[in-house]
């Protein structure tokens, strides 16, 4: 039975985590210009940089910052009681489009002492947002998994140019499972689709046993125009083949169902068994 | 021939143990036992040994191996201990002993000692190199690769490479293995192995290069604890002249303890978007932070393009510290690790390979 619960109210946001099991693979890439479409249908979107130690959002952006994640947790276990996230998001605007950061801390120190339990309390004070993005980092860390569980759906990007990252992309997928995400949870993302590879993503396919929910085409000069301009995709490169799939792919995550948002399991499901034991192990 | 044997034991009970299995052997001829290293120097010389057991559990026998080593320097020195101390199995090789044995030994665990540490190289301490990229996806793994290679040729010496990137290692790809030992194993065994029985752990790829795997599943990296892998690297160095270890990315206690106990920490970077070379910085400053004179931290940059000394000065202006070794793109590499063919097909006249080859020299050549 499903109780109304003040919980189940407050949870409205969709929350998309992007991630990979290899780095350097365009995870920023596709969080930021994910946020941007997203924001330019008119939603509310927040992102969120989470690789803690060595975030690029605001690098991208060409932004500077010091509300930062850290800044946000330092304030927040000073005075729990008059804390407002708010007053640690930075805006990105242009044109019609904004959208809120929560950056990542600036120094690696900063990022060492940052808690999951803090973090997870910040994601859940984002629910006014109509979709929070998660630009995660490309390990199973206790921060991770605790994101990866409150999040609605898992966008797992791939780049399959390479052996090793084909590797790395199966064990993480399989991984996934293992650990009971639901497969209709994970999104399967193919970066750079078309560029010329030894592997064929017919063939990834085949090994996951699952088809790709969205293909990101293999286009360079744009996304150089994009970091040089510090600008995303959208305004660096409007009418470029890779803008047009990152419009498909904010499409398909505007239409679902609403029947795919279910706060309560997000709920139960976080704070989960692995999530302590690993926390040891990295230890933060 | 047996080989002469002198014995320094002040423990009355272990003296009578090592006797009795010694002289029950074919393969030893005990000469002399003395209770205390001073008494020993000089007497044992009539002897014309050629194998020391040295029990450096006792501080001061310990502190007079390389009084030994250097009055017998073509003997084999042992220091016995009756507990695997890493520190001070060091101290040993530090004084140009051959290495130590846990007491109570066979004669054959003896002659497998003796054996491993001649295979090991010269009886000198091992140089420990960690890769640290702050992100990863930095050609990590494939300059450890080529490294323990061109290490390997060029000493004759045994070179480990140990595949700590626990959840996403690349290492056994990289040479078509499916190790059934992985470093997990290693981790959970290490408080009952001993040098030789860790040897068996590492899987020999080619050439005096042996890997110790990453486990094949992410969640096992759980049951690494980050101090029993400092104690299989510390082990490791007993059994090979060089030890590599290729790090998780970033800072996490795991690459924190090796890059600690390194000789030489190596951190790698691969320009793509530009702002790796700001991550390097902020890497760079922690080890700076850290420094205590133990360990040199080389700045290293793969698939640099244009390969040029301006483009060098360039980087380290952005850097605020210098290029150390910087390294050309080779594009014959990347089919060569993606066919599993990474032992056998060393593009050996490529710029890449030669490189290499200059930064293998710079660590075989480095003071102790």
């Amino acid at each position: 039975m499903t109780v109304a619960t003040d919980n189940l109210i407050e949870r409205s946001s969709v929350i998309i985590s992007v991630f990979s099991t290899t780095p350097g693979i365009g995870k920023t890439i596709v969080a930021i210009n994910l946020a941007t479409g997203l924001a330019h249908e008119g939603y509310k979107v927040c992102l969120c940089d989470l690789d803690l130690q060595f975030g690029d959002v605001l690098n991208y952006l060409k932004l500077d910052s010091k509300n930062t994640v850290a800044a946000a947790q330092r304030d927040f276990l000073d005075h729990p009681d008059d804390f407002h996230i708010s007053n640690f998001l930075t805006d990105y605007t242009q044109g019609n489009v904004t959208f809120s950061i929560l950056p990542a801390p600036l120094y690696v120190f900063d990022a060492y002492l940052i808690d999951v339990q803090v973090v997870t309390t910040f994601i859940n004070k984002l629910n006014h947002f109509d979709y929070v993005i998660l630009d995660l980092n490309s390990m199973f860390s206790a921060l991770n998994l605790a994101m990866l569980d409150l999040s609605t759906v898992i966008n797992y990007v791939g780049v399959i140019d390479f052996l090793p990252a084909l590797k790395n992309y199966k064990v993480g997928y399989d991984t996934l499972i293992r650990f009971e995400y639901e497969e209709s949870k994970i999104r399967l993302v193919e970066n750079r689709a078309d560029s010329q590879k030894l592997i064929e993503s017919r063939d990834v396919e085949r090994l996951l046993g699952e088809s790709f929910y969205h293909r990101l085409p293999n286009d360079y000069p744009s996304v150089n125009k994009s970091i040089n301009t510090g600008q995303p995709l959208m305004f660096a490169a409007p009418d470029s083949k890779l803008t047009k799939s990152f419009d498909d792919l904010v499409g398909l995550y505007t239409n679902r169902p609403k029947s795919m948002l279910q706060p309560e399991e997000q709920k139960t499901s976080s704070g989960g068994g692995f999530f302590s034991k690993v926390k040891n192990f990295f230890g933060f | 021939m047996a080989y002469r044997v002198i014995v320094i034991e002040d423990d009355p009970n272990m003296l009578e143990d090592i006797l009795t299995v010694l002289r029950r052997s074919p393969d030893f001829d005990v000469a002399a036992t003395y209770k205390q290293a001073h008494a020993a120097i000089n007497p044992a010389a009539m002897f014309q040994p050629n194998l020391f057991f040295m029990n450096v559990d006792n501080e001061e026998v310990l502190n007079m191996v390389p009084d030994f080593v250097a009055r017998f320097p073509k003997a084999y020195i042992l220091g016995t201990m009756s507990q695997w101390n890493p520190l001070v199995a060091q101290k040993v090789m530090e004084g140009g002993g051959t290495g130590c044995i846990l007491k109570p030994f066979s004669a054959k665990d003896i002659l497998e000692h003796l054996q491993l540490y001649s295979a090991r190289g010269q009886r000198k301490p091992a140089k420990l190199i960690s890769f640290f990229s702050p992100k990863g996806r930095a050609g990590r793994t494939t300059l450890a690769a080529i490294l323990a290679f061109l290490i390997a040729e060029k000493t004759g010496e045994r070179v480990a490479l140990i595949d700590a990137d626990l959840q996403f290692g690349d290492l056994p790809i990289f040479f078509d293995l499916d190790p059934k030992r992985t470093v997990v194993d290693a981790t959970q065994d290490i408080k009952l192995l001993t040098p030789v029985t860790l040897d068996p752990y590492f899987y020999p790829i080619k050439g005096g290069v042996s890997l110790l795997s990453s486990p094949d599943r992410p969640e096992y990296a759980e049951l690494v604890a980050p101090d029993s892998l400092t104690e299989v690297v510390m082990m490791a160095e007993n059994v090979f002249r060089y030890v590599l270890v290729d790090l998780p990315a970033g800072f996490n206690p795991l690459s924190l303890n090796i890059c600690r106990i390194s000789t030489f920490v190596l951190v790698t970077t691969m320009i793509n978007s530009g702002f790796e070379i700001k991550h390097a910085k902020k890497a760079m400053d922690m080890f700076a932070q850290q420094d205590d004179g133990k360990r040199k931290v080389h700045a290293v940059f793969t698939r640099v393009n244009p390969f040029t000394e301006e483009n060098r000065q360039k980087i380290a202006e952005q850097l605020g510290y210098p290029v150390d070794d910087m390294i050309p793109n080779e594009y014959k590499m990347i089919s060569v690790a993606n066919s599993g063919r990474l032992a056998q097909g060393l593009p050996k006249d490529s710029l890449l390979v030669q490189t290499i080859s200059g930064m293998a020299d710079k660590i075989i050549n480095a003071k102790e």
